[in-house]
């Protein structure tokens, strides 16, 4: 895939380093040179210093050929205008844009700019980090399935991931476990401080609580 | 007409001031306080709104949805096609001017980014140097 990013501060040079290092083809707008200094040592993409919204630089870029764009400069406006701008001028099938204001994120959402807003984001994942016992789902697959998040109770640590595991009921999709997450196997040993991703047949959470409670 | 200006500065003042003189109603957003109180004073009638022209809830509480024309005459072109996309796009507003700083961001004020009219002073000056000069 080949992708501009505009912006290289914490999330444009995080994003332009995985990019580069899963194989795709990156190019970084950004206004300050100094900036560029955030990128890992990884990063084999090109890299352009100027304003985003220059238009001989985005073509430059080969903005009219690209497959992605994400805007990330610190800046929702200029994020927006530039999303915007790569989607109906120059064609680019796929961008992504960041924004704070929740409430913007939203509507440029409906104007058909895919916006991810880091603001919702961490305080929903911080809800959710803080309330995780409670088995609130995280998400809901239909009206049947839910997707639960469930810290490891005490009582389970050293058992298989099998004993709450039944079939066509609950399953442990993954396990947060030291700053990673993984698929486990039936095998798998539960240890202390895991976060479990369950999925989960609504009708079966009551079957759920009581497999946690053991 | 009901029309709400964003930024009031040189430009939204003297704008607000000529269109309120041809008895239009107008409503003035500006994120500054200090010039929000300056433009109560100087320019009587008009409606001060004080907050972020580009916050969808700042252009509601301003009206937003009752006006005839919005004008985005920011110092910023990207805040001012922010303003435009929302102003046709999300609040349905019949008609939005924007005003162009840089005279190189022009080709970003296209009806698709929700402007009806760019004005763009330096390219007018420029032109009228040139015609001068001729």
């Amino acid at each position: 895939m080949r992708v501009i990013i505009l912006g290289c501060g914490r999330i444009g040079s995080g994003l332009a380093g995985r990019l580069s290092y899963t194989g795709h083809t990156v190019t970084v707008i950004e206004p300050v040179a100094a900036a560029l200094a955030h990128l890992p040592e990884s990063f084999r993409g090109r890299t352009l210093v100027g304003d985003v919204l220059d238009r001989r630089l985005l073509l430059e870029a080969g903005i009219d050929h690209q497959d992605a764009l994400a805007a990330v400069t610190p800046s929702d406006d200029i994020n927006i205008v530039a999303a915007r701008l790569a989607r109906l001028v120059f064609r680019v099938p796929r961008v992504v844009a960041r924004v704070y204001n929740p409430r913007a994120a939203e509507i440029y959402r409906r104007l058909g700019v895919q916006t991810v807003c880091t603001t919702t984001w961490g305080i929903s994942r911080i809800a959710e980090l803080l309330s995780y016992s409670e088995l609130e789902p995280v998400a809901s697959l239909g009206s049947d399935v839910d997707i639960l998040d469930v810290a490891v109770p005490p009582l389970l640590v050293g058992r298989p991931v099998s004993v709450i595991t039944v079939p066509g009921e609950i399953q442990v999709a993954a396990i947060s476990r030291g700053g990673r997450t993984f698929l486990p196997q039936p095998a798998t040993r539960l240890e202390a401080g895991d976060l479990l991703h369950l999925v989960v047949l609504t009708a079966a959470t009551d079957h759920l609580v009581a497999l946690l409670r053991q | 007409m009901r029309v709400l200006i964003v930024g009031g500065g040189q430009v939204g003042s003297y704008l607000a001031a000529l269109l309120l003189e041809q008895r239009h109603t107008v409503t003035i957003i500006e994120t500054h306080e200090a010039a929000t109180a300056a433009l109560r004073r100087t320019v009587p009638g008009v409606t001060v709104i004080q907050g972020n022209g580009t916050d969808p809830d700042v252009l509601e509480m301003a009206g937003i949805r009752n006006v005839d024309l919005v004008a985005a005459v920011t110092g910023t072109d990207a805040t001012n096609l922010v303003i435009t996309s929302l102003a046709r796009f999300a609040f349905n507003v019949p008609k939005a001017v924007a005003r162009v700083n840089n005279p190189h961001n022009s080709w970003m004020f296209i009806p698709e980014m929700g402007v009806d009219l760019a004005l763009n002073q330096a390219d007018v000056l420029a032109r009228l140097i040139t015609q001068a000069m001729l």
